[in-house]
């Protein structure tokens, strides 16, 4: 089997029957089914190509980002800090370079 | 439209309907995607149909979003060169009456909440709609004949407690009539609509509820037991072969009879 590393996972690519079965390795070193009956029509360079394309596309890298959750309330002994607020009239949004740290 | 040799695009697929779905058409020789949110139920899915030697991939997606909703549909076509039967089968519930009332005081004690509204209807009306839409759109820009089928549910007439679900599920419902007749008006003639609007059927939800309650739900069905999956997947299985099924959504129920027409 080849194998295929990418966004830190390690892919394993195997033939049968001349159609491509692409495993995903666990963190405890077993293998989950990405995809198999893969590939058929393709050469042997191409289906490499091919199985990569599919890694990329099924598990993107990204950042999710999610918040600021302005209900979420965080308490720190007595003090409660619910913010920031981005509705409040004080909030402001700085979208303008700055000298010491410019873009 | 043949199914072998077809491929199946099957969202919630992880397990439930979808899963049943999946499994069925990868044993009649299709070739399925499956998109569920969760990982380890994709993997589970996709190692047995490969295991009993079919063909599949999995993909983790949230189905509310059009980002993942791209990806799904690239993926697959990628994977296997075409898309031919999209079915629509995630789908959450999120119960509660619209208000509740203190038994004492008889004012309001508890409302429905947005969340819960809203969860619903991301999930089950507009994943439905991001899914048709992009497969849809594939198939066309493709040129491969096609069916979408969005699953409503009996439900559909209007269920207590379930004012989001309902709600949702009378739309889906409605979808086939809408994006045929457009399908009509654009010359899009190669691409069928056929919704499947189930009964109680036996999912994981159902069969592990609490059995008194059960047996209440059964008294209303002819058949006197829960719709399998699998029966459901052989109901998709005939649409997909069946080419004058168009246009209109099935109910598949055992013979649910309700009084007056509203679920319990």
């Amino acid at each position: 089997m080849k194998t295929l590393r990418y966004n830190d996972t390690d892919f394993l690519i195997g033939k049968t029957d001349g159609k491509l079965t692409i495993y995903r390795v666990l963190a405890d070193g077993s293998h989950a089914v990405v995809g198999t009956g893969l590939f058929a029509d393709v050469s042997e360079s191409q289906a490499q190509e091919c199985a990569q394309a599919l890694v990329e596309t099924i598990f993107p890298v990204g950042v999710h980002t999610v918040g600021p959750d302005v209900n979420h309330p965080h308490a720190i002994g007595d003090i409660n800090i619910v913010g920031p607020d981005v509705g409040h009239p004080n909030f402001v949004y700085w979208n303008q370079d700055s000298t010491s740290f410019p873009r | 439209m043949e199914i072998k040799d077809s491929v199946f695009l099957v969202t919630g697929g992880g397990s439930g309907i979808g899963e049943a779905v999946a499994k069925f058409f990868a044993e009649k020789g299709g070739k399925v995607a499956i998109v569920d949110r969760q990982q380890h139920d994709i993997d589970r899915v996709v190692g047995e149909i490969m295991t009993a030697g079919g063909e599949a991939i999995g993909i983790a997606a949230d189905v509310t979003s059009e980002a993942d909703t791209t990806r799904y549909i690239l993926a697959t076509v990628a994977a296997f060169g075409k898309l031919n039967v999209a079915v629509a089968a995630a789908g959450i519930i999120r119960d509660s009456t619209m208000l509740s009332l203190d038994k004492a005081s008889g004012k309001v004690s508890r409302k429905l909440t947005l969340e819960k509204w809203q969860a619903v209807i991301d999930d089950d009306l507009t994943g439905t709609f991001l899914t048709l839409r992009d497969a849809a759109e594939a198939m066309v820009n493709g040129g491969w004949e096609g069916l979408l089928v969005p699953i409503s549910s009996v439900n559909k007439i209007g269920q207590i407690g379930q004012l989001n679900y309902s709600s949702a599920k009378a739309a889906v419902a409605l979808m086939p009539k809408i994006i045929v007749g457009e399908f009509l008006m654009r010359g899009i003639n190669n691409i069928r609509c056929v919704g499947i609007a189930p009964g109680y059927t036996a999912t994981p939800m159902l069969t592990g509820m609490n059995q008194e309650a059960l047996k209440d739900i059964l008294a209303d069905v002819h058949i006197g037991r829960l719709i399998e999956p699998r029966e459901l997947a052989q109901m998709i299985g005939h649409c997909v072969e069946n080419g004058a099924l168009n246009g209109t959504t099935i109910e598949i129920t055992g013979g649910l009879c309700n009084a007056h027409g509203i679920a319990k």
